[in-house]
């Protein structure tokens, strides 16, 4: 006997990770409104809400076993390979940006509350968006964690730029917002659907060459409301002033956050939705990796802010994870290896500036870190590693994320590309050495004193800076797990 | 034997860990343990060079899964020319660790960047396919960008990133010739095999042939370097340290020659029989071109550096010509020019540390007051020249009469590169040596010590011996270069 619960597919482990956040969440409020706590105690719940939600994002792959690939709630929430590791990497991002966000959170005194609920908020809003089979969900889930993200940028008040920037990404995010809304509309209008696999099926319905022009028109602003997300030329104007701006401590997970949702949301939609039409898409998806790369090189070879320059060199990170999304299946599972170590990356860099400059800081100079080695050998070999890693040279991962997704740009004959990306990595040699030449061989008067990292900041950075490593020497456990990822769609 | 090819790569590695754990308080211990770790890697070089594989074509002797799901493995194997490199290497790490003065070997970084070189240069020659040799091919910048960035001269920026930027610029196309290969191959084998047995069965079409060829030797004719694509090397010499400066030319620029012989002329012959006129002329013109700007240095460190443009253009000339004399030829002569070079850039250290002066006209007269300098100098110039009876000749030799069949006219030209090298060499020898004392700086310059004569003592006897008894040499290579020019009359003979 099916019970209406079973038809309606209720199913509360698929919503689980999303469910113990906001449990977190209300618990936090609970402890500022409602009795007053000390501040340790705010630490561990959210600490314990993030090891609750790793937790269940680990029962989800239990469903997943028996399930397979399914939808729940009416088709609104989607089971599959992508979900399961967006559901992952949204996990590790909170648990590796903890102990920054924490700090930071920490300094904010009279808003600590708030803001790892605005964090923990936008987390369970990039989950739903992960994990939505309909674009409306999608969109609702965008918008938590967008809008969320939007405060927190902002959350350092005293400070002009964190205005400037809450106020800028507000502003342009929610335009992106109008332009995926409207997307969405378009598809809806043309084809009544609103679905990832909808689309597809209708597609397929149709047949390919009689798609009308509006459905494609609303795929391509969808596209673009999420490419704004993760800062692909010609839509990455706020990245670096919104990276320069908010509070050091929040960057990290800011843009790690927002990335790994929109390209797994990307993957997802390329893998099922346009599967049929992809072809038509390469222009466009060309035009923006060219755009991102070079626009990016462009930018970032002159900037005298590091904050600026980590944001203009995930212009060119994206551009390389969006030319594997869009050439094939290993494409894709190329791309989902290079955002893993990429974010990787990235989140020990913002670690290690906000540990440098202080978490509320705003602009970081190159010459913040003028002669750092000195005094401070550990920051320096690892924040090497990483602008290493990010510059793709071998024994790190950033190496082997690039052979991986050229190799198979060259297969699907994407000279073109590869060109063009390969002038790019060299062009990065340049900006990626500069940091370390300045933190480590320049002789230079004012040296940065000796900074005191606490223990878990070391553990921290120990760790990512092996993985980064780890990966180069030996990638093969997570190129399997990329590669699992997409087995369903060749 | 497999065991002592991977610790060549792990010994030098671990040093120069254990240096950097070392507290620096005990800054008098970084030279000794780097001299004793090197010794090791060095008697390890000396016994492979009694091994089996001594004098073989290149052998794969193990293979590491790497990316199970694309099939790409790790190769690490051995073959003559390879064991002749490795001990080079060895010897002059070894040698230099002893010549370098005391505020770098008392430096960890310095020593520990040093060896970390090492391991990665054993790395390049002990790897067995592409992907291996790309990865310590450009695992090769990082010591040498802290090597040539933090203990380089004054002008030291703009050096490193000019060679930083031009290596990576020839190895992106190393890259894509990889990619490349690797996605034929894997039409091929049904995964992206690139170990150098696969290579060697994988059948081209001409026009592929000639594509991955170029992209391949663009890459590698950076880092040897030929004449138009060289000038990041008189900066990077320069501004290099002493270290440095040995390393660079005595080893790094036969990386370059290394991965023509072992990557581009065997996979890809037929490119290289289209293109190897271009190679010919462009060495050529390198010869003549680096011998004359070298005369016309002031500074002795750019003169040997030029002289390195001159010299490793014999042996693109040697390669170029593609017959088994030329081949064995331009190998021999990259040993011999990584020990001449090597022992001249050391005894400009010598004299930079006690004079902080590189300028040729800041000395003269200075045999009166360094008479056992001055007599090894001369012995290395000469040597350098490429005077019979020392080692010089051997390789330079070979190459003009191997590759006087192929090439008449250019050979002719090439040979009057000799003829330069002894004007620049001995011109300057006669201003910093000869003559009267003509400043007073000069008059007071202590001769070497014993340490510095202890580590220029074998350079200095192994270009007598391989001036003299040439055939030992050229024992490990014979098999190599006819290996190669069977190869090249093969496909000469398809055609």
């Amino acid at each position: 006997m099916t019970t209406v619960s079973e038809i309606l597919g209720i199913n509360y482990i698929v919503i689980a990770p999303t469910l113990a956040l906001l449990l977190t969440v209300i618990v936090l409020l609970f402890c500022t409104i409602t009795i007053s706590t000390p501040i340790y105690v705010k630490k561990y719940v959210s600490f314990i809400g993030i090891l609750l939600t790793l937790f269940t994002i680990f029962l989800k792959f239990g469903l997943f076993l028996t399930d397979g690939v399914s939808s729940y709630f009416t088709e609104k929430i989607l089971l599959d390979e992508f979900s399961l590791i967006g559901n992952v990497l949204v996990g590790m991002v909170l648990l590796f940006t903890f102990n920054s966000f924490w700090k930071t959170s920490e300094l904010i005194e009279d808003k600590t509350t708030e803001a790892l609920i605005l964090i923990l908020m936008s987390a369970s809003g990039f989950l739903l968006m992960i994990d939505a089979e309909n674009f409306i969900m999608l969109f609702i889930g965008l918008e938590i964690g967008s809008i969320s993200l939007y405060a927190l940028a902002g959350l350092n008040r005293g400070d002009q730029l964190s205005n400037e920037a809450a106020l800028k990404y507000f502003l342009l995010g929610s335009l992106a917002s109008c332009i995926f809304v409207y997307g969405i509309a378009l598809v809806y209008a043309s084809l009544s659907i609103i679905g990832v696999y909808e689309t597809s099926i209708a597609i397929s319905f149709i047949g390919p060459d009689n798609v009308p022009l509006t459905t494609f028109v609303g795929l391509i602003l969808i596209i673009v409301g999420l490419l704004f997300k993760v800062a692909a030329a010609p839509f990455q104007a706020w990245a670096p002033d919104v990276y320069q701006g908010s509070p050091t401590g929040y960057v990290g997970y800011m843009a790690s956050v927002a990335k790994v949702a929109s390209f797994i949301v990307l993957a997802r939609l390329v893998a099922v939705s346009l599967t049929f039409i992809i072809d038509q898409f390469d222009l466009f998806f060309g035009a923006v990796v060219i755009l991102s790369v070079l626009a990016g090189a462009l930018f970032a070879a002159n900037q005298s802010d590091l904050k600026r320059l980590i944001a203009y060199s995930g212009v060119i990170q994206s551009g390389f994870i969006l030319s594997g999304i869009s050439s094939g299946v290993y494409g894709i599972s190329a791309s989902m290896f290079y955002l893993i170590t990429y974010i990787i990356q990235l989140i020990g860099i913002f670690t290690v500036f906000s540990i440098i400059s202080g978490q509320l800081s705003s602009d970081f100079q190159i010459s913040n870190i003028s002669g750092l080695f000195k005094e401070n050998k550990f920051i320096t070999i690892t924040l090497s590693i990483f602008m290493l890693g990010l510059a793709g040279l071998p024994l790190t991962s950033g190496f082997v994320s690039k052979f991986i997704l050229i190799t198979n740009l060259w297969s699907y004959e994407r000279y073109v590309l590869v060109t063009v990306l390969m002038l790019t990595t060299v062009a990065g040699f340049y900006f990626y050495l500069r940091p370390i030449w300045v933190a480590a061989i320049e002789k230079t008067e004012n040296v940065v004193e000796k900074i005191q990292v606490k223990n878990s900041d070391k553990l921290l950075l120990g760790v990512l800076a092996t993985l980064t490593i780890y990966f180069g020497l030996l990638p093969d456990t997570l190129v399997n797990i990329t590669r699992w990822m997409v087995e369903g769609y060749l | 034997m497999i065991t002592i090819m991977f610790s060549l790569l792990l010994v030098p590695l671990f040093s120069a860990i254990l240096i950097f754990l070392i507290p620096n308080s005990r800054k008098e211990t970084f030279r000794p343990i780097g001299i004793a770790f090197s010794l090791i890697t060095l008697t390890q070089c000396v016994y492979l060079l009694f091994g089996e594989y001594a004098k073989t074509e290149f052998t794969i002797l193990s293979t590491f899964k790497w990316i199970q799901s694309y099939g790409i493995n790790l190769h690490f194997g051995l073959s003559g020319m390879s064991t002749l490199l490795l001990l080079l290497s060895s010897l002059l790490v070894f040698v230099s660790l002893l010549s370098i003065g005391k505020d770098h070997s008392e430096s960890k970084g310095f020593v520990g960047s040093l060896l970390m070189l090492h391991s990665a240069i054993n790395g390049v020659f002990i790897s067995g396919d592409l992907i291996s040799l790309f990865i310590f091919f450009e695992a090769l910048l990082i010591p040498m960008y802290f090597l040539m960035g933090i203990w380089g001269g004054e002008n030291r920026r703009y050096a490193t990133i000019k060679f930083i930027l031009y290596t990576v610029f020839g190895s992106v196309f190393i890259f894509i010739g990889t990619v490349y290969t690797a996605v034929l191959s894997f039409g091929v084998n049904g995964r992206l095999a690139v170990d150098f047995e696969t290579l060697s069965s994988l059948s081209l079409l001409e026009s592929q042939s000639k594509t991955l060829f170029l992209l391949f030797t663009f890459g590698f004719l950076i880092k040897v370097p030929i004449f138009p694509l060289h000038t990041w090397l008189p900066d990077a010499h320069v501004e290099a340290p002493t270290a440095g400066s040995i390393m660079l030319a005595g080893v790094l620029l036969k990386v370059g020659a290394y991965g023509i012989l072992r990557v581009s002329i065997p996979f890809f012959t037929e490119g290289f029989l289209a293109y190897k006129n271009l190679i010919a002329i462009l060495s050529v013109i390198g010869i003549i071109y680096g011998a004359i700007v070298a005369i016309a240095q002031i500074d002795i460190k750019k003169l040997i550096a030029y002289s390195s443009v001159s010299h490793m253009g014999f042996v693109m000339l040697g390669i170029s010509a593609g017959g088994f004399l030329s081949i064995e030829g331009a190998i021999i002569q990259m040993i011999n020019h990584g020990i001449t070079a090597g022992a001249l850039f050391m005894l400009v250290g010598f004299i930079y540390e006690r004079r902080h002066t590189r300028k040729i006209s800041d000395f003269g007269g200075v045999k009166i007051s360094m008479p056992r300098y001055a007599a090894i100098f001369l012995f290395t110039s000469f040597a350098s020249i490429g005077l019979p009876g020392l080692n010089g000749f051997v390789g330079e030799f070979m190459i003009l009469m191997g590759s006087f069949n192929s090439y008449k006219i250019l050979t002719s030209f090439a040979a009057f590169g000799v003829v330069l090298a002894a004007i620049y060499m001995l011109w300057a020898y006669e201003r910093m040596f000869t003559g009267p004392i003509k400043y007073e700086e000069n008059e007071n310059l202590s001769d070497l010590n014993s340490r510095e004569t202890a580590s220029i003592a074998p350079l200095v006897l192994l270009m007598l011996f391989i001036g003299i008894y040439p055939n030992y040499i050229e024992s490990f290579v014979i098999q190599e270069a006819s290996f190669l020019s069977d190869t090249i009359a093969m496909f000469k003979d398809l055609k």
